[in-house]
């Protein structure tokens, strides 16, 4: 009863990571089925100067999140997944968060009116909402971290092998 | 943390095996946006005889893309007399080429009639069968979308730095939106399909 109960409990979580998992692998598909686009996005970060470094962050980064996207869906190495794409959204929310700045200067307005399209996955968006959304995710990611979302994976961690 | 490690480096491994699948992938070593130096950086002089690159900008949104144009060392042309070598007998005769550097669903869905297709980032496609009426031509207009597309002026480059000469290639930086826009003739399909894109009531 208790495990029911505790299952019970444990669902919001596993709708979390569920949300994650779908969220990453559609946004990765949005951005892999056209790397000509996504490497112009990136390309407006000026975050590396290496052709090399530009095009395997253009070409690699979607088909990473579509693997950790599906691996979450999955429940498979949750924590590692979840501690992976927490790696990832904090520095590139660091990156959009620059880069809205310097399209304020430019443009010399509100930093909330700031819009652009962030090489996201979801095409234009304002500036303020974008941040928002992504503190959420690096928070549900974070929340992942905490051992959470058993409930219906496939394997939960690696090493531990099979969950109940 | 090791967890973590196994994972990123398993999508590691899915990533670049994903891209060198994918027939849309990119390939690492290229250089997608060479810089400007080349053959012939500088601008080349164009004679007024033979066309009349942009001088009068209707707004600072052209002049703006002009300039980046030439920061490029390249020629920019409006639309007025991208349209006057679209209707120049030249232009049956081979002697004014148009090349859309778009990519081939765009290219597909509508163009400039006779527009050869040339997309910069998968240019083992076409760049072959391109090159010889290039080469052979007086001018060669390159467009793209238009605004911030700088495929144009990448593609142009592709061509200075394959042999055609600088001289006669002329970046239409209006691009499609524009010509489409100004209601002007498109074709639809493959090049010289005769098709016209069905118009939108």
């Amino acid at each position: 009863m208790s495990h029911l109960s505790g299952k019970a409990i444990d669902f919001p979580t596993v709708a979390g990571r569920w949300f994650l998992g779908a969220l990453f692998v559609y946004t990765g598909l949005e951005k892999g089925l056209d790397p000509v686009a996504f490497l112009k996005l990136v390309r407006q970060y000026e975050l590396v100067q290496s052709p090399f470094l530009l095009n395997s962050i253009a070409a690699t980064l979607p088909w990473f999140e579509v693997f950790c996207g599906a691996l979450l869906l999955a429940g498979i190495a949750v924590r590692g997944t979840a501690l992976t794409l927490a790696g990832i959204l904090i520095p590139f929310t660091a990156a959009v968060w620059h880069r809205a700045l310097v399209l304020q200067g430019a443009r010399a307005i509100p930093f909330c009116a700031v819009k652009f399209d962030c090489g996201c996955g979801t095409g234009e968006e304002f500036i303020c909402r974008k941040l928002l959304e992504n503190a959420g995710l690096i928070l549900l990611a974070l929340w992942l971290l905490g051992g959470r979302g058993r409930l219906l994976a496939l394997r939960y961690s690696l090493s531990k092998g099979r969950e109940p | 943390m090791l967890e973590a490690v196994l994972v990123m480096a398993a999508a590691a491994g899915f990533a670049f095996a994903a891209n060198e699948l994918s027939p849309r992938g990119l390939k690492l070593a290229r250089d997608y946006f060479p810089s400007v130096a080349g053959p012939s950086h500088t601008a080349p002089k164009v004679t007024p005889a033979d066309t009349h690159p942009a001088s009068a900008h209707e707004n600072s949104e052209t002049a703006e893309i002009d300039q980046r144009i030439k920061g490029k060392g390249l020629q920019p042309i409006d639309r007025a007399e991208t349209e006057r070598l679209f209707h120049d007998p030249r232009y049956q005769q081979g002697l004014v080429v148009f090349v859309d550097a778009r990519d081939e669903d765009h290219y597909a869905a509508g163009h400039i009639p006779g527009a050869y297709p040339l997309d910069r980032y998968h240019p083992e496609k076409d760049l072959a069968a391109d090159l010889t009426p290039c080469e052979n031509a007086d001018q060669v207009v390159v467009y793209c979308t238009g605004g911030d597309c700088e495929d144009a002026e990448y593609t142009a480059l592709l061509l200075r730095d394959t042999g055609v000469s600088i001289q006669k290639i002329f970046v239409y930086g209006g691009g499609f939106d524009e010509w489409s826009a100004s209601q002007l003739p498109l074709e639809q399909g493959a090049r010289d399909s005769g098709v016209a894109p069905v118009k939108s009531p």
